[in-house]
């Protein structure tokens, strides 16, 4: 298997997962997913009144024996569901041991595969834009089939992450620019200073099933160092003069809570399944635990 | 609201220090996180969002509160209620006699004296206490037994050196009761030895630690004055003087007389060594008025270069003799220069006209109301007579007395006497051993001189002392010397000025020109004033009265400034003088000194480490 992403094993047990989809799928394509859409398939959905023009395929006419008139069986059609991956790969998400940034690409490699694996269509979108991995970047946009994750996981692999991040702009961007709504997977650590809740509703409003996942840095939950601190952020530049001891490291964590509790609290409020990770736990207990829980897949 | 140690406001400056600390701009580490979005949530919810936060555990927290609880504790002065052993009591004698002014200690032997006495406090112990006794013409307590040092520091910062005499046995006699069965009792002196006689004195096993200060004696003074009547030409005035020379070297001296400010002579001396030597002046004196011996001259000890007398005309004597005929006694009475005698045979009023009168063996109708010599008469109430006795012999005689200057009873022999006992305002002046013969003494406010025997059943007029003692006694009787002995007194003495009436205010102008106003009681009959630590003139307004007070050192003890090593007491016991002694120096200071550094340097340590 190929990668360093993830190990064989985990790829394995991930083989054996589907994601489901709570909606119905809206892609034009057909796939394997049920979808709303009536067509060409052996479930049966519904019957309607003929009108003129209807395919005399579908006419029932066993009904139309019995009752005398003409009926349409309709058939639902099924149709693949697209997911999409918003990648966090601004400058922040580099830190950490291990960075916030191989953690995020690996849960994405971890739900691109269990995609690719159910014939789902996948995009993995990283922001902000970049021109140094463009070539990576290109061959993510949509990746379709089984043979195609070798490609993937290179792509995945060949990403680098750089730059002020905006989240807000990423996802409404995301939000317009597909076509058809389906799986949202957005991998950050949702440390904006201009927030989250633009892009989120965005997804939520376009129909999307968003499933947000709120990566930190153990160094982030519980940080280390202490003293008189300025601290610079990687992205703004700002500058922050802390005095930090031991002794606050509670209320820190305190802070820290809060901030997740409220951007969970504004997830469930607008149907977003939330998780949130620390770069250093075990990725097997988010994949395998956590989003089977929360029924991302089975 | 009073402080007990306000010095230690001095610790206020330690405030700007911290001040400073705080003003110090912090040096931070720059780091570079992912994002400063957590930290600016958490300093706003720990900070700004809430004014108080939980109490968190932070051993700088227990720190201060330990610190500050402790600073509370000493500040809220802790004893302990039980029976704990008692400290030692020491008793300060600080001599402020005028010797103590002498400037060969820097800056005086009297400030070095107190910083000795300054630093013995410093010295005690908690449970320590300490009496302060100001030695002067009077012993004042500047401070009963106390622990308290600012209490003890401030009483020896209230002591003043003054220009009078030493008198330290009232001072010793107010220590003794005080350190009297305890063992752990000290009397510390702190004193140049000039102290004059301390032979009365028991010494009784004190324990006396003697502080003794002053280097050399160079120093010349007046220690004696006095001013007469010229024997020679009655018109003019004699002024004896003594100057002392406390040297051990030979030195010149320059005595300038002045006669109310103005200089009247001059005179050039050369002492010899720790030699006094008298001066005579005569003047004529137009008007009642003050001299002023002064020594020009610089030495260690200036109080005593300078001293005054006040003189006032010489006015003639008015003596009454009540006799039944003594030759020798009016011959005697008629020899007194200024003497205007009237004989007469019996007294019938009280003879306010006269200075005095004399009583010759008759018993008045009336009993005069001035100065009194009465011969073998008295009042009952003054004298009791007990019987006569034949031929008692003269055993002693006190020629100390200025009534017995020059007068001796060798060849006096008396036929017959009374027996009287001692009244108690008198003193005998000529004993034998059944009775006094002679009594002098003041009674009722006025001098009574009483003979026991009739002049006429003995020897003694015809012998020379006879005159004499008539002249003594008519000087001594006389209103107006007793009035000039009374307007010369001692430094540390008081004034006392009789009434005639009753007055409601006195004002009393000070040598350097400050006045002093006292109220004076209705029924009283003299004006007292102790303010007189200070030599000069003092000049004393009561009613339409005025009168000056001349006020003088006049002591040769004070005026020898010989440091002195040991100081006798009794008979047998002396004090030795102590240079160094070892002090308990308390150290609390310079561990509080240290403490504040290691406070400062734990918050210098503080922001290094976390910089």
């Amino acid at each position: 298997m190929p990668g360093n992403l993830l190990s064989p094993e985990l790829l394995r047990r991930l083989e054996q997962l589907q994601l489901l989809a709570q909606r119905r799928a809206k892609s034009a394509l057909r796939g394997e997913r049920r979808s709303r859409a009536r067509g060409l398939s052996v479930e049966f959905a519904d019957h309607r009144t003929y009108v003129a023009g209807d395919d005399l395929r579908y006419l029932d006419w066993n009904l139309y024996g019995r009752l005398d008139r003409l009926f349409l069986k309709l058939y639902e059609e099924e149709r693949e569901l697209p997911v999409r991956i918003f990648l966090d790969a601004s400058e922040s998400m580099t830190f950490g041991e291990p960075a916030k940034f191989d953690f995020a690409r690996q849960v994405a490699a971890a739900v691109g595969y269990v995609a690719l694996c159910g014939f789902d269509r996948v995009s993995v979108i990283p922001f902000p834009e970049r021109d140094a991995d463009a070539l990576a970047r290109r061959g993510l946009r949509a990746v379709r089939g089984r043979k195609s994750v070798l490609a993937f996981f290179k792509n995945l692999e060949a990403l680098t992450a750089g730059g002020p991040t905006d989240l807000n702009a990423a996802l409404r961007r995301g939000a317009v620019e597909a076509r058809q709504a389906g799986v949202a997977v957005v991998l950050s650590d949702f440390l904006d200073p201009a927030g989250y809740e633009a892009g989120l509703g965005a997804l939520v409003g376009r129909g999307f099933q968003v499933n947000a996942v709120q990566i930190l840095a153990p160094d982030e939950l519980a940080p280390g160092t202490y003293g008189d601190l300025k601290l610079v952020d990687s992205e703004t530049g700002a500058q922050q003069d802390v005095t930090f001891g031991r002794y606050r490291l509670a209320a820190y964590q305190q802070t820290v809570r809060n901030y997740v509790q409220r951007l969970r609290e504004f997830c469930t409020a607008r149907g977003v399944r939330f998780f949130q990770a620390s770069s250093g736990d075990s990725l097997e207990e988010l994949l395998l635990k956590q989003l089977r829980a929360a029924a991302l897949w089975s | 609201m009073n402080f007990l140690a306000p010095a230690a406001f001095a610790f206020a400056a330690a405030i700007p220090v911290v001040i400073l600390f705080y003003l110090l701009k912090r040096k931070r580490v720059v780091k570079l996180v992912s994002s400063t979005l957590l930290w600016q949530r958490f300093l706003a919810e720990t900070q700004a969002s809430a004014p108080f936060q939980r109490l968190r555990h932070n051993w700088l927290l227990v720190l201060q509160i330990l610190l500050l609880l402790l600073a509370m504790l000493a500040l809220a002065r802790p004893y302990f209620a039980g029976r704990a052993t008692g400290g030692r009591l020491l008793v300060v004698i600080l001599d402020a006699s005028a010797s103590m002014q002498s400037r060969d200690d820097e800056p005086s032997r009297f400030e070095k004296a107190r910083r000795a006495a300054l630093a013995l406090v410093d010295s005690l112990h908690d449970n320590d206490q300490m009496v302060v006794l100001q030695a002067a013409a009077q012993t004042e307590v500047k401070q009963s037994p106390t622990s308290s040092k600012t209490a003890l520091r401030r009483a020896l910062q209230s002591c003043a050196v003054t220009d009078s005499p030493t008198r330290l046995t009232e001072a010793f006699k107010l220590a003794q009761p005080l350190v009297r069965d305890r063992t752990d009792a000290e009397i510390h002196l702190f004193s140049d030895g000039a102290v004059g006689s301390l032979g009365e004195f028991e010494h009784e096993g004190l324990n006396v630690v003697f502080h003794q200060f002053g280097r050399r004696a160079d120093n010349r003074g007046v220690v004696s004055l006095d001013v007469r009547a010229n024997p020679e030409d009655p018109g003019q005035r004699a002024v004896f003087g003594g100057i002392a020379n406390a040297a051990s070297n030979s030195a010149p001296a320059q005595v300038e007389l002045l006669f109310d400010g103005q200089l009247v002579e001059t005179r050039a001396l050369t002492l010899a060594p720790r030699e006094t030597q008298p001066v005579i002046f005569t003047a004529a004196q137009d008007r009642d008025g003050v001299f002023t011996l002064r020594l020009a001259g610089d030495d260690d000890l200036p109080a005593d270069n300078e001293a005054s007398i006040v003189s006032r005309m010489p006015q003639p004597v008015k003596v009454l003799l009540v006799t039944r005929g003594n030759r020798f006694l009016e011959k005697a009475l008629a020899a007194v220069p200024a003497a205007e005698v009237t004989v007469v045979a019996d007294s019938v009023d009280e003879a306010r006209e006269f200075d005095l009168v004399v009583l010759d063996d008759v018993l008045p109708a009336v009993w005069p109301a001035g100065n009194l010599l009465a011969i073998r008469s008295a009042r009952t109430n003054w004298v009791e007579i007990t019987g006569r006795v034949e031929a008692p012999a003269i055993v002693d005689w006190r020629n100390t007395h200025p009534l017995l200057r020059f007068v001796t009873f060798d060849n006096v022999a008396v036929a017959e006497a009374l027996t009287v006992k001692t009244p108690s305002w008198a003193v005998p002046l000529v004993e034998s051993p059944a009775t006094p013969l002679i009594l002098a003494g003041e009674v009722d406010r006025r001098r009574v001189l009483w003979l026991g025997f009739d002049t006429l059943q003995s020897t003694w007029p015809l012998r020379v002392s006879f005159p004499i003692f008539i002249a003594n006694a008519v000087e001594w009787l006389n209103p107006a010397t007793a009035g000039a002995a009374q307007f010369l007194v001692r430094a540390g003495d008081p004034l006392r000025l009789p009434l005639a009436a009753p007055v409601g205010e006195a004002r009393v102008r000070l040598p350097d020109g400050a006045e002093r106003r006292l109220t004076v009681d209705a029924n009283a009959r003299e004006v007292v004033f102790g303010e007189t630590a200070r030599r000069g003139v003092y000049r004393l307004a009561a009613g339409t009265n005025e009168v000056t007070f001349a006020v003088n050192l006049l002591d040769a003890a004070e005026t020898d400034t010989t440091p002195q090593p040991e100081i006798r007491f009794g008979r047998y016991a002396r004090a030795q003088a102590t240079t160094l002694r070892p002090a308990d120096l308390e150290l609390w200071r310079w561990i509080a000194a240290a403490g504040l550094a290691v406070l400062l340097f734990e918050w210098w340590f503080y922001h290094k480490r976390t910089a």
